[in-house]
């Protein structure tokens, strides 16, 4: 039998514990079912508004030797260790093709439709603020994986991080605790050695391929008409040059 | 309400957990959509309802009559409908919460599946424990807070600590000790069930900050934050959940007390060389012979003599 319940004078009368469970309880419940009514019935769709990232990294693969040094310089400024299954660009080399389709440099598009953002349930990953960069806060990362089938590229920009259980993507260096660096360094284009990888502020057009460009027209790689160093349309020095 | 109704109450529990689970995995397929290859999250499209359980819960115990303990003949009724009702919710989601949770990776626990298919399964499976955990949690609140004396018999009294060395010393065979006259809960039990009451009360907190980052800007410090408590706590009640199933369940000698989680009734027999105290109590709250029906109202639908055996 439940406790008798009695108001401040002790009379017995008022609001009994009972009650006032029962109607918390209904209350509480209504108000979930009715602002799911509202939610779903009188409130207009919300809309996902991206700002465009101001930073876009720019690589060419007729350059790269696979030296692999860009992805131990990611992980090992953003982890601390030198793990290439931690790096947050890829390069991928195929021992059965021949160049230049032997090697491929798998860095982050910054998306202007960032289909990673979509997908991401707790906004962990999202455009920051301030550079537009897309990029994942790992305190709120619940692993759910949904970003990293949600790149619409391979191998995902989106990487897991199968040690801190995170997802995690490039940055462009926004956060790098293991590293002090000056101001608009990436770990990546700065230890290139063959400097295959480039930077730009504005979003490069398109092409099937990715941001590969052009960047041995002007060098001394057109002393030695290295193939396609006059520019992917044939015309000398129709590619990106950026140092 | 009879040892089949309380049954019921139990199996009916068991098999709505299943129907659910059965429900997310046959239904729940990745699909694709603007954002790729995607799935349901449940915690998403369903996250209401992880609000809706506790109310469910309260409102629930606002319309539960409960049963006391008493004595009907040969038999002692332990565990009412409520109880049996709170316990195998919060119990199956607790067991459910845990398995899907430490297989997703928690802390130094490295994830144990691949692919994000059955992280996405998980999930949903984590998300259909939640609302049972939440409902059970909260009905079995709403119903102490309705009767604090059943909270008060959950805590460790002062006789916990030679009370626990002399039952279990007489169960390793150390012939000096007697079997204390321990009450409808033993104090090992009581003392156990503060450490339940801290992790459900972390996890539960913890949750309700991870779900609402789904729809609110939840600071990332705060989310992190509730990310650790959430693990630790995660810590804290599996220690309590192995301890419980084992010696509530997996022991030979407790298998009265399960059958009790399920039938609503113990032996009398059983009662009286467990929980002598307790059964001392019950008989100490009337002056009727031993086989009548011992303190507190009893529901006018149940007779109560002893005669209403099923």
């Amino acid at each position: 039998m439940d406790e008798p319940v009695k108001n401040e004078s002790g009379t017995g009368s008022g609001v009994s514990r009972r009650e006032f469970l029962t109607g918390t309880g209904a209350l509480g419940f209504g108000a979930m079912i009715g602002g799911l009514f509202v939610k779903g019935l009188l409130l207009p769709d919300k809309v996902l508004a991206i700002p465009a990232s101001k930073g876009y990294l720019l690589v060419d693969t007729k350059k790269c030797g696979g030296c692999t040094s860009c992805m131990l310089a990611c992980s090992m400024t953003h982890h601390g260790e030198s793990n290439l299954s931690l790096s947050r660009i890829q390069v991928t080399q195929n021992p059965f093709g021949k160049f230049p389709d032997d090697i491929d440099i798998s860095q982050c598009r910054q998306c202007p439709y960032p289909s990673c953002v979509d997908a991401c349930p707790t906004r962990a990953l999202h455009a920051d603020r301030e550079t537009g960069v897309r990029t994942v806060d790992e305190r709120k990362c619940m692993g759910c994986e949904r970003c990293v089938n949600a790149c619409p590229f391979t191998p995902s920009r989106a990487l897991w991080n199968f040690e801190d259980k995170h997802a995690q993507k490039c940055d462009l260096c926004v956060d790098t605790p293991f590293w002090k660096k000056k101001e608009g360094e990436r770990a990546c284009q700065s230890v290139c050695p063959m400097r295959a990888i480039s930077y730009a502020t504005e979003i490069p057009k398109q092409t099937p391929e990715g941001y590969d460009v052009d960047l041995r027209t002007g060098t001394p790689w057109t002393k030695i008409k290295f193939d396609g160093a006059e520019g992917a349309t044939g015309v000398a020095g129709s590619g990106i040059q950026k140092k | 309400m009879k040892a089949r109704g309380f049954v019921g109450i139990g199996l009916g529990v068991i098999a709505a957990f299943a129907a659910a689970a059965a429900l997310v995995a046959s239904r729940v397929q990745p699909f694709t959509g603007n954002a790729g290859i995607s799935y349901r999250l449940l915690f998403d499209s369903l996250g209401w309802l992880v609000a809706a359980a506790p109310f469910a819960g309260l409102l629930a115990a606002g319309f539960t009559r409960r049963q006391d303990p008493r004595i009907e003949g040969d038999r002692v009724l332990r565990h009412d409908g409520a109880a049996i009702m709170a316990h195998w919710t919060h119990g199956l989601g607790t067991a459910a919460l845990l398995i899907t949770g430490i297989a997703l990776g928690f802390l130094f626990v490295p994830r144990f599946i691949g692919g994000f298919g059955t992280a996405g399964f998980l999930y949903n499976l984590h998300f259909v424990a939640v609302v049972f955990f939440l409902f059970g949690t909260f009905y079995w609140t709403g119903n102490t807070l309705l009767a604090t004396k059943r909270f008060r018999e959950h805590l460790p009294s002062e006789n916990a600590v030679p009370y626990t060395i002399q039952h279990y010393g007489l169960l390793l065979g150390m012939k000096q000790f007697k079997m204390p006259p321990e009450d409808k809960y033993f104090e090992s039990e009581r003392m156990a069930f503060i450490l339940a009451v801290l992790a459900t009360g972390l996890i539960v907190l913890s949750g309700f900050v991870k779900v609402a980052a789904h729809y609110f800007d939840v600071p990332g410090f705060l989310v992190g934050t509730a990310n650790l408590t959430h693990d630790v706590a995660t810590l804290l009640m599996l220690g309590f959940f192995v301890a419980h199933v084992f010696f509530a369940a997996v022991l030979p000698m407790s298998w009265p007390m399960l059958r009790s989680m399920l039938t609503g009734y113990v032996t009398l027999e059983h009662a009286e060389h467990e929980h002598a105290g307790w059964v001392a109590r019950l008989r100490d709250e009337t002056d009727l012979p031993d086989n009548v029906v011992a303190f507190g109202d009893t529901p006018s639908a149940e007779p109560a003599a002893a005669e209403s055996v099923s």
